[in-house]
């Protein structure tokens, strides 16, 4: 009978890639490099942030900007808000949550609509020592937000951002990683989504030297819907990485995962890691997962791998795409057969490739900054 | 007058075994220091296709050959000999002293 016992699946976790989520440090060994979650990581520039390096010597302040009508505050580990959307996954997150000395706290009471933006800035002053960091967005049931939540200055920083999205509320993030060169950055981004909530998140990176983002989402109700939206641009010797994490847990809910980015100069290096984990009783999921990268120059490398776990078949869509290459010249011959310049030909198409996304930014300001920030970028390749 | 490179010990000639490696860094540069029948060489310790150490890797034939992928690179001129790396190794001048090792920075054109 024992034979037997061994061709039964044995109970193990359900995701093959987010297995054994953990808050202790001491659950994660120090990665070596081959690691599945560390593989293409360049491990040598974190500073340690992987290893034991000490995370509370570095220097890096956060401040928010918000209306009278919502709560800002501070709090200690042990506060009960803290640690509810957040399943980490690696070392480094878990260690940033054990590490951090007081997280901030932004809360939108339930049923208030935030008629201006929520500003959360996070500067460095330096990247010579780690820091660890914690921020939770709590958004009450029926309330709706935007949150602009930017990175800026030099800092090796590893963090996790939090958010819980009340029943039938709105939240919506842009997190804006605009470090400066030699900024080492490693984050995740948790959220938490109540009953038929809506949870919006655009990633935009474009400076640091190594940055590493990991927004995931779990459903606390059904009906939920979560969008998550990337933009990237990778310049000579930049490490941007993305790890996408979608789990299913609850029926009828929807996921949107689309990210694009853009690699010039040797030694750029985009990485983009999707999962969707569909469970059992997740049925009536609809979900679908996108990465599309462009490739401006030779020496660039991309690293493009979307996964799927399903373990029901009752679902109203489940799909992925993955796509890496160059501008197509058919566009460009399009273009410059209407008189266009070769230049402006390219930086047209490149508009349009990035318009769809960035097009979608909640705060009309920030999203012309964002567009002229790539153009700046492109403007430096030509 | 062009600039004398600046030699640097790296390790002991007895450090490495023959075929062997030796991973050393030196002035935050991360070397491999390869003896293959009785020449010693030095390139860059880390395959230019992925971030894997070189120290961990098959020398024979004048070849260092990732144990991952099977890059291998040409232990004189660090130009890649077979996939999937693309992108040449750094090479150093090296130089015997005694029983020292000596390696020059920066790589040798």
């Amino acid at each position: 009978m024992s034979s037997l016992a061994g061709a039964v699946e044995a109970a193990g976790p359900t995701s093959s890639l987010h297995g054994s989520g953990s808050l202790d440090p001491d659950d994660f060994p120090v990665p070596a490099g081959r690691e599945e979650e560390w593989r293409f990581t360049p491990l040598r520039r974190l500073r340690g942030l992987h290893g034991d390096a000490a995370l509370d010597l570095g220097k890096v302040s956060v401040e928010v900007d918000a209306d009278s009508d919502i709560t800002v505050g501070k709090a200690k580990h042990g506060d009960a808000r803290i640690g509810t959307a957040l399943v980490s996954s690696d070392r480094v997150g878990a260690r940033a949550f054990a590490g951090f000395g007081e997280a901030t706290i932004v809360t939108v009471p339930p049923g208030v609509v935030a008629a201006r933006h929520v500003g959360i800035n996070v500067v460095g002053e330096s990247a010579e020592h780690g820091a660890a960091g914690h921020i939770l967005v709590e958004v009450g049931a029926n309330a709706s937000a935007v949150v602009v939540l930017q990175y800026a200055g030099s800092a090796t920083l590893a963090d996790n951002v939090e958010f819980v999205v009340g029943d039938g509320a709105q939240l919506s993030v842009v997190s804006l990683q605009d470090w400066a060169d030699d900024a080492v950055h490693l984050s995740h981004h948790a959220a938490l989504v109540g009953r038929d909530a809506t949870f919006a998140h655009t990633a935009v990176s474009l400076g640091g030297s190594v940055v590493r983002i990991a927004p995931s989402v779990r459903y606390s109700g059904s009906g939920g819907n979560a969008e998550l939206r990337g933009v990237y641009f990778a310049d000579a010797g930049q490490h941007l990485e993305h790890r996408l994490f979608v789990d299913h847990n609850e029926p009828n809910c929807r996921s949107r995962v689309t990210y694009k980015g853009a690699l010039q100069g040797d030694g750029a290096h985009a990485v983009w890691i999707g999962d969707v984990l569909i469970r059992v009783e997740a049925e009536g999921t609809d979900s679908y997962e996108a990465n599309r990268n462009l490739v401006l120059t030779d020496g660039t490398r991309v690293d493009s791998v979307p996964n799927l776990e399903i373990l029901t078949g009752e679902v109203v869509r489940a799909g992925h795409a993955s796509t890496s290459g160059r501008l197509e010249d058919e566009h460009l011959f399009y273009l410059m057969s209407r008189g266009i310049g070769l230049k402006e030909a390219r930086r047209l198409v490149i508009r349009g490739f990035f318009g769809e996304l960035i097009g979608q930014i909640e705060v009309p300001e920030l999203a012309d900054r964002v567009m002229s920030a790539i153009e700046a970028e492109l403007e430096k390749g030509m | 007058m062009t600039e004398q490179p600046q030699f640097v010990r790296a390790c002991a000639v007895d450090d490495i075994s023959d075929p062997g490696t030796f991973a050393v860094e030196l002035s935050g540069t991360p070397l491999v220091i390869v003896k293959s029948d009785g020449e010693i060489f030095a390139l860059d310790e880390f395959c230019t296709h992925e971030e894997v150490s070189l120290a961990d890797g098959e020398i024979y034939d004048h070849t260092v050959e990732c144990w991952l992928h099977g890059s291998c690179f040409d232990l004189r001129t660090g130009k890649p000999t077979g996939p999937p790396a693309s992108k040449p190794l750094a090479t150093y001048q090296v130089r015997i002293d005694g029983d020292d090792v000596l390696v020059s920075l920066p790589p040798a054109e």
